[in-house]
């Protein structure tokens, strides 16, 4: 079996006396597309936050395509591939749409101060290439016609694929979504599932999906892995995890006796 | 099958000539130079000394206003202690020629001429003294940009109250350079810059030649910068530090520049401050009461826009110039005008926006179409 | 040694000013979360008003301020609270609460005209009442942009000379008394005589100049100047001042600063307005959802501080009895320092402040007493930058995880 694209080897994190995330193992080969799931405030958003940084793992590795990244910093991790989206939508609310998707070309430019002010064809081209991608990228997810608006005008759903596009941009090896149908109706869903696929093919990238809307997650991901009270309980193909008595109990409760 | 390519691809496929680039670089410079020299010339020759007065004042406000809002308004920090660095600016350049010109010409009196060695040695000088404050915003910026908000104010304020201290304890001023050769070390450290005195004779070459290219510099300085990448990852750390460092932007780094740059402009302002004609440098320079002026016109102008920084440092100039004849009501008003503008137009005249944008809808969309 | 604890009085002393000043600060920041850049205006106020009600109003009144009983000291303490609760209560309603929520810039900016409006204001001077015979000045309002001198009302006396002879003056001559009983005068120390005339209320004081020595009944004792008053025959007490002099002052400030912060303590603690106050510092939304009336509070805790920043500037002013103008950079500073004590001892926090209040005037005076004392506010700012990288929510304050 070949490396995978991302290695988490028993991460943990307590804040305070509670114990958010235990020893949280998983390997998503190059290609694929995972889930991560479990009722509300099971730990899967911060597992997240352990990945691209936000909170430093007390115990555990994780690499990205090989290279070791716990313990760095934020944009560091994003340089080595890793982007995110949020579930409580982070977009640069005043800046435009197209601007949100361009500064995703942030972390892969080169930038010289000399080279920003006095207008070097180098800078100018990458400007340039940075608009192109980003519209490219907006049209891909039709909202092209949205480039020039500023992005906290635009509707929930509409955000919600800014911010894959916005992550995209950073041409990432791994892209996380965190919740990515929430908010959206059914027809929405669909697309947005169809697209989610897609984006694997077209942009080679891995996929982890947390999500709460189980049509969805059963039917896009390869493997799931259940998390409650920061213990993965489960990890298997969506019809395992939907047989497992464990992900039941967890999702219903125990049934007073 | 990627519909999508990557940044370096797409960048090889769009490069400008070379040629076209130097053209433009040297285009954008003769323009600066020539509007500086119309504004000297042309306008300088229309209006009387007060109307000038304002006018240096006004360029200096600009300066100092559109580069704070590279703290303020593109990075969303919280500095209020822009008026330490201008002095740190101010203090160096007036040193600088005030000494120099004394050593090479014999007295403190300017060079007359546009263009002379002296005021060749003021252009260096209002250089070294924004060099010298960005190194002071170095200094300042890369511990406490950690600090958060509030608390960063906190320091800036305390930056500038210290300046303003340090600047008291420094030595009398010397008024020749035989004076100034025969002083023992203990007279030159720390430097003679006036003490609470204040500096004083300083060589007057602020004309609105310099003012109006140190203006343009800056301006142009300041609209590429915003409009660029790193102006960008600047903007979204105003807008949301998190989710910047997840899309790869370092935003220490890019804290630390920001007060970087802000500071040196700010020393460059100072610098054409202190040659202004009837100017003594004072300690209380670095105070708080200049730093929230230059604040002032900022926010008034719209937190991140340059257009807006500019109008509101001229406006401010302008209203404070016509209202000394209220007397002591002139800061009453001026008090009651700033509350009731926060509350009535929080966003300051433009937000965000520039001032051709909010005019001009239109233009916004070509922009982007293109 | 004497030195030493000299310094140390001073700290207690002006420490329990920044306190009291630093408290309005946090308690703003604790439940609004931004900086009241407009406080130390109101200690300036408290100040004033206190001169205006203590050179004016008194006298009118019949009492002539430098005879002032405690009681009339206590008024004048009073007004000046409820003059001051008063501008934080309006300032509150009229500057503050249209911009909640609005961002921390714009509150700061306006805080910052609320603070120029003030120092500004404060300069105007139109006469309202007439002079009204000796020692009955014009009363003007606002302030106007002259210093004044703060009437006495807390006699500048040590609570610990020893008074080493009584008796009556044999003689007066000019700068020269003849006393009826024998003293000796120690190296090194100082001596002031207080002579009593006959029906006056109170001493007139001279300091003693003669050179150390035994002196008999009846022999010449050189003193500085003798007012007149004195008279053969008048009572005098021969006084010798002490090593490290405890003036009736600092200890006026001190047990004042004290009461007013333990009342406030419990206040905050033990009275269900401050469960309120602490819930609403907390979370005001959730606060709120519990049924606190967010607003009222919100006013209340606005008039605490500055009727305790009133408080602070009447002592103040009994201290530094020379009142500059409303704008005067000294002001400036002294809010700046009690802020700055906020700060380090952890805005939000009411032990923080005054902790932080003792701790810059620890830091300041025992800087200008042994290093320099043109350097004293970089201490306070110097401490001010250590104590932030160090711990960036100062001493006492709690750190908060934003979550994602
Ligand atoms: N910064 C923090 N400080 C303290 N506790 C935290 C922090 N971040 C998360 N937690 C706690 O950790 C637990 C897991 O939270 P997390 O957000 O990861 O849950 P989740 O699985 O994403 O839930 P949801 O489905 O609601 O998004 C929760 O109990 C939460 O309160
Ligand atoms: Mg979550």
């Amino acid at each position: 079996m070949s490396r995978p694209i991302l290695d988490i080897e028993k991460i943990a994190i307590a804040f305070g006396g509670l114990k958010a995330v235990q020893d949280f193992t998983l390997r998503l080969p190059t290609g694929g597309l995972y889930g991560l799931i479990g009722p509300n405030g099971a730990g899967k958003t911060t597992v997240f936050n352990l990945l691209t940084g936000v909170y430093t793992p007390q115990a555990g590795t994780i690499a990205v395509d090989g290279t070791r990244v716990e313990g760095t910093r934020p944009h560091e991790i994003a340089a080595q591939g890793l982007s995110r989206t949020f579930q409580n939508i982070r977009l640069f609310g005043l800046l435009s749409v197209v601007d949100n998707v361009m500064l995703g070309c942030h972390v892969r430019g080169r930038h010289g101060l000399a080279g920003t002010i006095l207008h070097s064809p180098r800078h100018v081209a990458q400007e340039r290439a940075m608009r192109r991608r980003a519209m490219e990228l907006l049209s891909l997810f039709d909202l092209a016609s949205a480039a020039g608006e500023q992005a906290k005008n635009l509707s929930y759903g509409d955000q919600r694929r800014v911010e894959i596009c916005r992550a995209l941009a950073t041409e990432p090896k791994v892209l996380l979504l965190d919740e990515p149908a929430a908010g959206m109706n059914p027809q929405e869903k669909k697309e947005l599932q169809a697209l989610i696929r897609s984006l694997r093919d077209r942009f080679g990238v891995s996929i982890l999906l947390i999500e709460h809307d189980m049509g969805v997650v059963m039917d896009i991901c390869e493997r799931i892995t259940v998390l409650d009270y920061g213990e993965t309980i489960a990890e298997g193909t969506p019809t395992e995890i939907q047989r497992n008595p464990k992900v039941i109990e967890a999702y219903l409760g125990t049934e007073a006796a | 099958m990627s519909p999508v390519s990557k940044l370096d691809e797409q960048a090889a496929l769009v490069m400008p000539d070379r040629g076209r680039a130097a053209l433009n670089a040297l285009v954008t410079g003769l323009a600066c130079i020539a509007a500086a020299l119309l504004v000297h010339f042309v306008v300088g020759s229309m209006v009387g000394p007060f109307v000038t007065r304002i006018m240096l004042d006004a360029g200096v406000m600009i300066i100092l206003a559109v580069s704070l809002n590279i703290v303020n308004g593109f990075t969303g920090q919280f500095s209020i202690g822009h008026a330490g660095f201008m002095a740190v600016g101010a203090y160096v350049a007036a040193g600088i020629t005030y000494y120099s010109s004394l050593a090479l010409f014999g007295s403190y009196q300017a060079q007359t001429g546009l263009i002379s060695v002296g005021s060749l040695i003021f252009a260096a000088s209002a250089l070294v003294g924004g060099l010298a404050a960005a190194g002071a915003g170095w200094v300042v910026g890369l511990p406490s940009l950690r600090l958060r908000g509030d608390y960063l104010a906190i320091v800036t304020l305390g930056f500038g109250e210290i300046v303003r201290v340090l600047l008291q304890q420094s030595n009398p001023q010397l008024f020749s350079w035989d004076e100034t050769r025969a002083a023992s070390l203990k007279e030159l450290v720390p430097p003679p810059l006036g003490g609470a005195q204040g500096f004083q004779s300083i060589p007057t070459y602020t004309s609105l030649f310099w003012v109006a290219l140190f203006v343009a510099i800056t301006l142009v300085f300041c609209f590429r910068l915003k409009r660029s990448s790193e102006g960008r990852a600047m903007l979204s750390i105003r807008e949301d530090e998190i989710a910047a460092q997840a899309m790869g932007v370092n935003i220490t780094n890019l804290k630390v520049r920001a007060f970087m740059f802000a500071s040196f402009f700010a020393g460059v302002g100072g610098a054409l401050y202190a040659h202004q004609l009837g100017t003594a440098l004072r300690p209380t320079d670095a105070g708080f009461a200049r730093s929230f002026e230059i604040l002032i016109a900022v926010v008034l102008g719209g937190l991140g826009s340059i257009s807006g920084a500019a109008l509101a440092a001229v406006l401010l100039t302008v209203a404070s110039a016509l209202m000394i004849e209220l007397g002591p009501w002139r800061m009453v008003l001026y008090a009651l005008a700033l509350i009731l503008i926060m509350i009535f137009r929080p966003g300051g005249l433009f937000g965000v926006k520039e001032a051709w944008e909010v005019f001009g809808g239109l233009w916004r969309r070509k922009a982007v179409a293109r | 040694m004497g030195d030493l604890l000299q310094t140390l009085i001073t700290v207690i002393s002006v420490g329990s000013l920044y306190a009291l000043i630093a408290l309005g600060y946090t308690m703003v920041y604790g439940i609004l979360k931004f900086i009241n850049f407009a406080h130390s205006d109101v200690v300036v106020i408290g100040a004033w008003t206190s001169f205006t009600t203590a050179a004016v109003l008194l006298p009118r009144l019949g009492v002539t301020p430098t005879e002032a009983p405690w009681w009339a000291a206590a008024g004048v303490l009073m007004l000046a609270m409820v003059v001051c609760g008063l501008v934080g209560f309006c300032v509150e309603r009229f500057a503050y609460r249209p911009l909640r929520g609005a961002p921390r810039l714009n509150v700061l900016i306006t805080a910052i005209g609320v603070s120029l409006f003030f120092q500004n204001f404060g300069q105007l001077k139109y006469e309202v009442l007439k002079p009204d015979g000796p020692g009955k000045p014009a009363m003007s309002l606002p302030f106007g942009a002259q210093p004044q001198g703060m009437p006495r009302l807390v006699g500048s006396r040590a609570l610990n000379d020893a008074t080493v002879s009584r008796g009556t003056l044999a003689g007066v001559d000019g700068a020269v008394v003849r006393l009826s009983e024998g003293v000796s005068l120690e190296e090194r120390r100082q001596y002031s005589i207080r002579v009593t005339p006959a029906g006056a209320p109170r001493a007139i004081e001279a300091m003693v100049v003669a050179p150390a020595g035994r002196y008999e009944p009846g022999q010449d004792l050189r003193v500085g100047f003798m007012p007149a008053g004195a008279a053969p025959g008048s009572a005098y007490a021969l006084v010798r001042s002490a090593r490290v002099p405890i003036q009736l002052v600092d200890v006026a400030i001190v047990a004042t600063a004290g009461l007013l912060m333990v009342l406030l303590q419990l206040l905050v603690y033990r009275t269900k307005f401050g469960m309120a106050m602490r819930a609403v510092s907390f979370n005001t939304t959730t606060a709120s959802l519990m049924g606190v009336a967010v607003n009222r509070v919100i006013s209340l805790t606005f008039v605490l501080g500055t009727s305790l920043a009133a408080a602070a500037g009447f002592l103040y002013s009994l201290k530094y009895v020379t009142l500059q103008q409303t704008a005067h950079q000294g002001w400036v500073l002294l809010g700046l320092k009690a802020f700055v004590a906020a700060v380090v001892g952890g805005i939000g926090n009411i032990q923080g402040a005054v902790l932080g209040g003792f701790l810059i005037a620890f830091v300041e005076q025992f800087g200008a007493r042994y290093i320099s004392s043109d350097l004293r506010d970089v201490y306070v700012f110097g401490v001010l930058i250590l104590v932030l990288l160090l711990r960036p929510t100062g001493i006492l304050g709690s750190t908060v995880r934003e979550k994602v």
